[in-house]
C-alpha cells in the first residue's frame, strides 16, 4: 500500500497534465468540426458499418499514434448547382443533380414568390446527335416529370449511338418550361454492327459466322455466382464480373 | 510461320487492402490467398518452363495496388507469419489423415506451402514482383499496367484529368519498379469509352483490351472482326476478346473448371473441422475462414456433404486433357480463320489471373500444360503478345471501339445502378475538387505538398472499381461502402484544410502512414491541359 499510493498518485498527475496539454487541441477540432457539421444539412447515407473487430495498434518502433478514424459521412450536398449526365448502356442514361438555394431564389426573383410553388420539376431530354446544341436546336425532346425531392433519375431512351443532354426546370401550368439547370452530352453506345464499311477494309462475311454467339458478360459468372453465395473468401470477381444475375437463377 | 497466333492475358489484381491500424485484418486475407494459391504456383509454372527450355510468349498485367501491395515490408511481413501458420496447420493434417483417403491430398499441401516458403523468402526475397520481372527479362512475359487504383474509366472521363492522373501513376508505379514504361495497358473490367486511347497515347502506352463487342460495334465494321487489331485514330490499338477461348475456361457449365475430378472450393476444412482443432487457423474472434486445405473433389451436381475425396493425380490427368481440348480448338479454330485472312489470325483469351489456382485449383497445371503441347505437339498456333504483333503486323483499319466493359450486359450497369450511383456524385466532386486545386498551386512545396498529394491518393483509393462492384454483388458490402466513404470524406477534410489554410499535420501523417500507396505520387498530374482548364 505505501508504495502503491504515490505511484497511483504520480499516474493521477499524469493523466491530467496529458489532459490540459490535449484539452485544448481535441477542443479546437471539434469546433471545427461542428461548424462543419452545421454548414451541411443532414448527411444522406446514414448506414452503419461494422467496426473492424480487435484494434491494436502495433507496439512496434517510430509508428505515428492516431485514434482510430470517426465513421465517415459524407455530405448531401457541396453547394454547387450541377447536373451530370452518364450513358449506362445503349438504352438507359443516369442523371443525378443539385440545385442551390442561390439557384432557386433567382428563380423566384424572376418569376415571383409564388412561381415556384406553382411549377413543378421536370427533365427535358433532347436528343443532339450530330448537333451542336444551343438550347433550341435539339433534333427532339421528351419531358419527365420528376419529384420536388428527387435528386438523380434513371432514363429509358432506348437509342444507341445518339447524343443527349438534359435540362432540369420548372414546368409552369401552361407548359412553359424554364431551365435552371443544363448537362453535358453524352452518347449511348452502339448495341449493333456498324453499318460504315471502309473499301479497302471490306469486312469478311465468313469470319463474322464464327463468332455467332456472342454473349455479354462472359467473363466470370463461375466466379461471381460463387462469390454471391459465401462472403469472406477472395472475391476474384472484382476484376471480371460475368452475368450473376442471370446464372442465379439456373 | 505459324497459321496464327493465341495471345493469353492474365489480368492480375486486387484492390489495395492495407491496415497497419489493425493487428489482423480479414480482407489482407484475400492477398495472402492470391499469393499461395495463384501467383506462385504461376510462378512456378513459368520456373519449370524456363529451366525446360520452352519457349513461350505470355501477357500480365501487374496492376498498380498488386505491385505496391506485393512490394509492402508490413504486408509481407504479415504473409510470411500467415504462410508459418498454415504450414503448421498442414502438419498437424498429415497426422490427423494418416491411413485416410485424404493422406495423400494433405502431403501435397504441406510440400505446397513449404515451397511457397521457399519461393517467397528464399528466392525473392520476400518480393514477388521481382519474379516477375525476371520472366519479364528473360523475354518470356509482356508486363503490362492497368489504372492506378482500377479506377472504372468510362465513368471518370467527364473529368478527363481525374483518369489522366489514373494512368499516369500507373505508368510510373510500373516503370519504378520493372525498369522500364509499359507498352499496353489492361484497362479496369474491360472498361473502355472514346476518349480513353488519347489519355493512353499520351502516356506512351500502345494497345489496351476491349470485350469482343467493343471491337465488333466499333464506328467502323472491322473488317477482321475480332481476330486482328484495330487503331483507334488516336494510333492506339484495340484488341478485342475471342467468345470461344473465353467460354471454354470462364463458363461455370461449358468450362473447364467445374470438372468432376477438380477440387472443389466450398469443402474448407476452416468449416468442415472441430472448432477447437481449427481455432488457432481462422479468425481470431472465432468466425470461420477458409484456411485453403481442401480434401473433396467437385463429384458433379451433389450436395456439399455428398462429395468424395480429392485425388491430386487424378486432377492433373485431367488438366492435361483439358488443356489439349483447348489447344485442339485453337488449331480448328486458327485453320479456318487462316483461310479467310491475309494475315494470321489472332485469338485474344484474357483471364483473370486468380482465377489460376485460386478458384480453379489445377489452372496453373492446365496453363503448364497447354503451353507445353503448344511448344512440342503442334505447328499451327505461335504465343505472341501484342507487342511482338503490332511489330509484325503494324497496318491495321482505323475505327473508334464501342463503349464498352466486360462486365454483367457488356455495359457500364455493373458499376452505375441502384446499389451503387450514388458514389459518383461523390467522385465527381472530388476529381474536380482535386484539379482545382492543382490549377491553384502550381509548384506547392512543404507541408501544403504533402496535403495536395495525400489528397491525390485519397481521391484515386475512392475510385476503386472494385468498392462500386461489392456493392453491385452484395457481399462484403460494409467494407466497400466504408473504405468509399472514408477515402472521400479524408480527401474532403484535406480539401478544406488546404483552401483554409490550415493544415492539420498529425492527422495528415496518420493518413499518409495508413494509405500510403504511390509514394512518387504528383498532385499536379490532375492539372488541366492548357487550354482546358474548366474545374473550379
Amino acid at each position: 500500500m505505501n508504495v502503491l499510493f504515490p505511484l497511483l498518485f504520480l499516474a493521477l498527475i499524469l493523466v491530467l497534465a496529458a489532459g490540459i496539454f490535449l484539452w485544448p487541441a481535441r477542443r479546437s477540432r471539434l469546433q471545427v468540426k461542428k461548424k462543419e457539421f452545421d454548414a451541411l444539412p443532414r448527411p444522406l447515407f446514414m448506414q452503419e458499418t461494422a467496426e473492424e473487430p480487435g484494434l491494436h495498434i502495433p507496439a512496434s518502433t517510430a509508428r505515428p499514434v492516431f485514434s482510430p478514424p470517426p465513421e465517415p459521412q459524407l455530405p448531401r450536398k457541396y453547394g454547387v448547382d450541377r447536373l451530370v449526365l452518364m450513358a449506362r448502356d445503349p438504352h438507359w442514361l443516369y442523371a443525378y443533380w443539385e440545385i442551390t438555394a442561390t439557384k432557386q431564389e433567382e428563380f423566384i426573383n424572376s418569376y415571383g414568390p409564388a412561381a415556384w410553388s406553382a411549377t413543378h420539376p421536370v427533365l427535358r431530354v433532347y436528343d443532339v446527335t450530330g448537333v451542336d446544341f444551343d438550347g433550341k436546336n435539339a433534333n427532339s425532346y421528351m419531358d419527365i416529370p420528376v419529384g420536388e425531392d428527387t435528386e438523380n433519375w434513371y432514363i429509358e431512351v432506348g437509342q444507341p449511338d445518339r447524343s443527349f443532354c438534359v435540362d432540369l426546370g420548372r414546368m409552369f401550368p401552361d407548359g412553359r418550361f424554364v431551365t435552371l439547370l443544363r448537362s453535358n452530352t453524352v452518347t449511348t453506345p452502339r448495341a449493333s454492327l456498324s453499318d460504315r464499311l471502309d473499301e479497302e477494309w471490306m469486312w469478311i462475311e465468313g469470319l463474322y459466322r464464327t463468332i455467332s454467339r456472342l454473349q455479354y458478360g462472359t467473363s466470370s459468372p463461375l466466379i461471381v455466382e460463387e462469390l454471391a453465395v459465401r462472403a469472406g473468401a477472395l472475391p476474384l470477381g472484382i476484376s471480371s464480373p460475368g452475368n450473376w444475375e442471370n446464372r442465379r437463377e439456373t | 510461320m505459324p497459321k496464327g497466333y493465341l495471345c493469353l492475358v492474365l489480368h492480375a489484381h486486387l484492390p489495395y487492402v492495407r491496415h497497419p491500424e489493425h493487428e489482423f485484418f480479414l480482407e489482407e486475407k484475400w492477398l495472402f490467398e492470391a499469393i499461395t494459391e495463384t501467383y506462385i504456383p504461376l510462378i512456378q509454372v513459368f520456373e519449370h518452363l524456363i529451366r525446360d527450355g520452352i519457349r513461350f510468349r505470355l501477357t500480365v498485367t501487374l496492376s498498380p495496388p498488386l505491385i505496391s501491395m506485393l512490394t509492402d515490408p508490413l504486408l509481407q511481413e504479415r504473409y510470411v507469419r500467415h504462410l508459418a501458420k498454415l504450414i503448421e496447420l498442414a502438419e498437424k493434417e498429415e497426422g490427423r489423415t494418416y491411413g485416410s483417403p485424404f493422406h495423400e491430398t494433405a502431403l501435397m499441401y504441406k510440400k505446397r506451402f513449404q515451397e511457397a516458403m521457399t519461393v517467397f523468402c528464399d528466392r525473392y526475397g520476400r518480393n514477388l514482383v521481382s519474379a516477375f520481372k525476371y520472366f519479364q527479362d528473360a523475354g518470356r512475359l509482356e508486363l503490362i499496367t492497368c489504372a492506378a487504383t482500377h479506377g472504372y474509366l468510362p465513368l471518370m472521363m467527364l473529368f478527363p484529368e481525374a483518369v489522366r492522373a489514373q494512368i499516369r501513376a500507373a505508368v510510373e508505379l510500373h516503370t519504378r519498379h520493372l525498369g522500364g514504361p509499359p507498352h499496353g495497358i489492361w484497362l479496369p473490367e474491360c472498361g473502355y469509352a472514346p476518349g480513353v486511347d488519347e489519355i493512353l497515347k499520351e502516356n506512351g502506352l500502345k494497345f489496351f483490351f476491349t470485350d469482343t463487342h467493343g471491337l465488333l460495334y466499333a464506328s467502323r465494321r472491322p473488317r477482321f472482326g475480332i481476330f486482328a487489331p484495330i487503331y483507334c485514330p488516336s494510333g492506339v490499338a484495340a484488341f478485342g476478346r475471342d467468345v470461344e477461348s473465353s467460354k471454354q475456361v470462364w463458363s461455370s457449365q461449358e468450362g473447364y473448371p467445374g470438372d468432376y475430378d477438380y477440387r472443389e472450393f466450398y469443402r474448407d476444412i476452416g468449416y468442415d473441422l472441430d472448432y477447437e482443432y481449427i481455432k488457432p487457423y481462422i479468425h481470431p474472434d472465432g468466425i470461420r475462414t477458409h484456411t485453403g486445405i481442401k480434401y473433396y473433389k467437385i463429384t458433379g451436381r451433389v450436395d456439399l456433404s455428398q462429395k468424395e475425396p480429392y485425388n491430386p493425380r487424378r486432377a492433373e490427368e485431367k488438366a492435361a486433357i483439358h488443356a489439349g481440348n483447348f489447344m485442339f480448338n485453337r488449331q480448328h479454330q486458327v485453320r479456318y480463320l487462316a483461310g479467310l485472312m491475309d494475315r494470321p489470325p489472332v485469338i485474344v483469351a484474357p483471364y483473370d489471373a486468380e482465377l489460376f489456382g485460386h478458384w480453379w485449383f489445377e489452372g496453373p497445371l492446365w496453363l503448364e500444360y497447354l503451353i507445353r503441347k503448344i511448344a512440342f505437339d503442334q505447328d499451327d498456333i505461335e504465343m505472341i503478345t501484342p507487342s511482338d504483333y503490332l511489330q509484325r503486323h503494324p497496318c491495321n483499319q482505323v475505327a473508334v471501339p464501342c463503349s464498352s466493359s466486360w462486365g454483367n450486359k457488356g455495359y457500364h450497369e455493373v458499376w452505375l445502378c441502384g446499389a451503387n450511383d450514388w458514389i459518383y456524385r461523390h467522385l465527381h466532386m472530388a476529381a474536380s475538387r482535386m484539379t482545382a486545386l492543382a490549377n491553384r498551386h502550381q509548384s506547392a512545396g512543404g507541408l501544403l505538398k504533402r496535403a495536395l498529394n495525400q489528397a491525390a491518393r485519397e481521391l484515386m483509393l475512392a475510385q476503386s472499381s472494385d468498392w462500386a462492384f461489392i456493392m453491385s454483388t452484395g457481399t462484403m458490402v460494409d467494407y466497400a461502402i466504408k473504405r468509399t466513404k472514408t477515402h472521400v470524406s479524408n480527401f474532403l477534410r484535406l480539401y478544406e484544410e488546404i483552401e483554409g489554410n490550415k493544415i492539420d499535420e498529425g492527422w495528415l501523417s496518420a493518413l499518409e502512414y495508413r494509405n500510403n500507396i504511390f509514394p512518387d505520387i504528383d498532385y499536379r498530374w490532375y492539372q488541366s491541359k492548357p487550354g482546358q482548364a474548366k474545374a473550379g
